[in-house]
């Protein structure tokens, strides 16, 4: 076997760790064994705060929806029931959206569900 | 385009402007009842624009507090304790009614707000009074209708 040196294989290896760990308190920015421990809850917590993104997103639109359909008589249950059976296909972000930026456009789908 | 794209959050300081007081007559309404109906407008619910960070400065004010009614009114108990041994204090709903009326209302509301820092803040904006009378007329508060929609 020829002879081999270990080179900057290990040093890229690292920093490429702690370049994810910067701006961590104390030495979990800047000692390896210790910053990748962190790095590792870190990506772990980025993944399954990619899931929980989206349910938080819908529940918060659902949320809005009703409060301003109760404020017209309605409800959430059968106001997207009432959707369905006509085959409106907006989503609940686009509908909360419209309740509450463009309140008429919300009206009017609302009018156009009740018949 | 992009502001309907985008879900709308507001400034932590957008209700700081436009605080909303309701009012509530209790007179010969179930606590739970009301209570539940109290909860969902302190947190905000009521409004197009809640977020669930932020106090939405919605004041609710309750009178007729002492004429509040449960069906179960002598079974139903209250606890507290002095943490000393022996401490435990119970108290009737009818006892409480007589002694203190306002916190039987506060205590249901209290259960049923987020226990957090803001559902602690919440609480704040809650005003209770066992009679007619309530010193909030200057804010003008919107009298608030427990109607069940169907």
């Amino acid at each position: 076997m020829t002879r081999v040196k270990r080179g900057n294989v290990a040093i890229k290896r690292r920093k490429k760790i702690l370049r994810l760990a910067k701006g961590y308190r104390g030495s979990h920015s800047k000692l390896f064994r210790i910053a990748n421990q962190q790095v590792m809850k870190a990506l772990k917590y980025a993944y399954t705060g990619r899931k929980l993104k989206k349910r938080n997103f819908r529940s918060l639109w659902i949320i809005r929806i009703n409060a301003a359909l109760r404020q017209k008589k309605l409800k959430y249950n059968s106001f997207i029931s009432m959707l369905k059976k006509q085959n409106i296909g907006l989503n609940r972000k686009v509908i909360s959206q419209l309740a509450v930026i463009d309140n008429e456009t919300f009206d009017w789908l609302i009018e156009k569900v009740k018949k | 385009m992009d502001k309907m794209n985008n879900t709308y959050f507001p400034d932590n300081k957008y209700y700081e402007a436009q605080p909303t007081w309701y009012l509530i007559d209790a007179k010969n309404k179930n606590v739970g009842r009301i209570a539940t109906a109290i909860a969902r407008i302190l947190i905000g619910k009521n409004k197009s624009s809640y977020t669930p960070y932020i106090n939405t400065k919605n004041h609710v004010i309750i009178t007729n507090s002492k004429y509040v009614i449960m069906s179960s009114g002598d079974e139903k108990i209250y606890f507290r304790n002095s943490r000393r041994p022996g401490g435990l204090k119970k108290e009737s709903f009818n006892q409480l009614k007589l002694r203190l009326p306002n916190r039987i209302i506060e205590h249901a509301v209290k259960g049923m707000l987020p226990k957090n820092r803001l559902g602690r803040i919440l609480f704040n904006n809650l005003k209770v009074y066992s009679g007619d009378y309530h010193p909030h007329s200057a804010q003008t508060p919107i009298e608030y209708k427990l109607d069940k929609i169907k």
